[in-house]
């Protein structure tokens, strides 16, 4: 396919002018954040600040408990990430490779859980939680959010063994192995970049969670993942916007750069998960 | 080897046999493997889904404010049900939860489709460039509603300075506290966090249309709309209409942007059956009558993706 120059340019501009316009509002937060607090109180608003003020950040960071908020949502997030990608490797292997009677139906039944809606599944969770004491722990988060992850993540496992051939593991037998340590030994580590993907994915699937973290997290602070943390900077007397989007940054980053790692997984993930 | 033989054997090739029983490696015994590898998520499953689940469907029918676990159960009951149904609330929230499903949905998949339509040209820095249209994906919803509070702000936000410099408005508007212009804050957030999910799938999809089809239809003479009219879109409909129920049933149950953005007001006009479900739990401890809008939910999101993908509701999976 070949272009005109004046097509070509069509394109490009198009591109950066639809790309400039959804982005905007992450480069709003970032622009917020470094901005006056008088920057923030006038109009017309200020797009390119004057004097960036990065001790907003380092402000942020020190009076506000953000380092244990961040803390919290990486250890519940690692939680769910080891029990999810536990069951869900051994459950993503079977699916792919054993043809079980009543394989396919119990894979379906796993993956009917992403129907249902958070809101209705965490009132039981929060009555079970509450009489087992676990509420206001982040355990209840690491069990909680295996809910929402193991779905995605069994499937997308599955997905990936599916691409693996099946002689690798039949050449190991025949070398001696047995099934199971032919899955460890040959094939796991083959999955790797698929083992990857599935875990950050969880991770990310984990890290965003807000309705699990406000209901089961008490009215203690240090208890808080950073997404429950941040919503209560919001109007506790007067919203200092610039704090609110300094701190935002430092919950998103994480994020933002796993997907700059994932995204060439991540489409082949979720597609795989679709096309079944 | 048949078992009538087995019993005249020695005992050691007993024993070899009993060992080989365990033997997973046999091909008559891999299926066993099969079901122990899947054991664990069924298990968990059952633990922290199903179970749950049976008892959301059971508080339902108890008249419960705070359950305790263990506690007698409650007589059986329709009252939640029929509190429900008589209730104008519940109604209204059924009409904002498909209004919103029905604009976010549209318009997720209108802006999704166009990107994925544009970034998947050959040109330099595509790479980039897609990346940077499904970016939004990456940020938290509870991040991207903080961003849109303050874009929205009533006092120095963004967007009611806009407005009154392109005449839309004379002042500075109050987003929050306006019925209308909530539900549409709203909105503009889901759709802003909801149609790089549609870039990410349509553009998988276009990248499996064969070439081919494409360089025969030039030949036969078809113009760049006819190509997208004829040959796009047909293709695409597969996966599109998987992503429409997927993103669907992702407006029908989403919490943390209208919870942290509105909290279903003003007035309950952003207050969708998710959030009636929450607040009426965790707002008014009435959990059974919560429970019961939690379990319509649910049936509305099973007949609404059964009546979207029809007999071919396996293709979600």
């Amino acid at each position: 396919m070949n272009r005109t120059t004046s097509q070509n340019i069509a394109l490009y501009a198009g591109v950066i002018a639809v790309c400039a316009f959804l982005l905007f509002p992450i480069y709003w937060l970032f622009v917020t954040a470094l901005a006056t607090s008088a920057e923030l109180t006038q109009l017309p608003p200020t797009f390119w600040p004057e004097s960036p003020q990065w001790e907003t950040f380092a402000k942020v960071w020190a009076e506000r408990p953000i380092p244990l908020w961040l803390l919290n949502s990486t250890l519940a997030a690692l939680g769910s990430v080891i029990l999810s990608m536990f069951v869900s490797v051994l459950a993503g292997y079977s699916l792919s490779r054993f043809s079980v009677r009543g394989g396919h139906s119990l894979g379906l039944f796993i993956l009917t859980a992403k129907m249902l809606p958070a809101t209705l599944l965490v009132i039981p969770l929060f009555s079970i939680f509450r009489s087992v004491g676990l509420v206001g722990s982040l355990w209840s988060l690491v069990i909680a959010h295996s809910t929402l992850i193991v779905p995605f993540t069994t499937w997308m496992m599955k997905g990936y063994f599916d691409t693996i051939p099946r002689e690798l593991e039949q050449a190991a037998m025949v070398d001696g192995c047995s099934p199971l340590s032919a899955m460890v030994r040959v094939i796991l580590p083959v999955a790797t970049p698929g083992l990857a993907a599935t875990a950050l994915y969880a991770f990310v699937l984990s890290w965003a969670d807000y309705a699990y973290a406000r209901t089961f997290l008490t009215n203690e602070q240090g208890s808080w993942t950073a997404n429950l943390g941040i919503t209560t900077m919001k109007g506790e007397y007067v919203t200092d916007w610039n704090e609110i989007a300094a701190a935002a940054v430092f919950i998103a980053i994480p994020i933002i750069v796993i997907y700059l790692f994932l995204e060439r997984y991540l489409v082949g993930g979720l597609t795989a998960g679709a096309e079944k | 080897m048949n078992i009538t033989e087995t019993s005249h054997l020695p005992a050691a090739q007993t024993k070899a046999r009993r060992r080989a029983f365990l033997d997973l490696a046999r091909p008559s015994r891999q299926h066993w493997l099969g079901y122990i590898l899947l054991a664990p998520a069924v298990i968990l499953v059952a633990a922290i889904i199903v179970y749950p689940l049976i008892i959301s469907i059971d508080l339902s029918f108890q008249d419960v404010k705070l359950p305790r676990m263990g506690a007698p159960r409650k007589p059986f009951t329709l009252e939640n049900y029929q509190r429900l149904f008589s209730s104008p609330e519940f109604w209204q929230t059924c009409w904002v939860t498909l209004r919103l499903v029905v604009v976010v949905t549209a318009a997720s998949l209108v802006v999704g489709l166009g990107t994925a339509l544009l970034v998947n040209n050959r040109f330099r820095g595509r790479r980039l460039a897609r990346l940077a249209v499904a970016l939004p994906w990456a940020v938290p919803e509870v991040i991207a509603t903080v961003i849109f509070a303050w874009i929205f702000d009533s006092s120095f936000g963004l967007m009611g300075w806009l407005f009154i410099k392109l005449g839309l408005a004379n002042q500075m508007v109050a987003w929050f506290s306006d019925t209308t212009a909530a539900f549409w804050v709203v909105a503009t957030t889901m759709v802003w966090k909801g149609y790089p999910f549609v870039s990410i799938m349509a553009l998988a999809g276009l990248q499996s249309i064969p070439e081919d089809f494409y360089n025969a239809a030039k030949v036969d003479g078809a113009n760049a709309f006819q190509r997208l009219r004829w040959i796009t879109i047909p293709s695409l409909m597969p996966v599109l209409g998987v992503t429409m129920v997927l993103v669907t049933l992702w407006v029908f149950r989403d919490f943390s942007i209208i919870k942290v953005l509105t909290d279903g007001g003003p007035l309950k006009a952003t207050q969708t059956l998710s959030i009636m479900t929450y607040n009426e739990a965790f707002g008014f401890f009435k959990f059974g009558y919560a429970s019961a809008v939690g379990v319509i939910t649910l049936l509305l999101c099973v007949v609404a993706s059964l009546a979207m993908l029809g007999r071919g509701s396996k293709a979600m999976y």
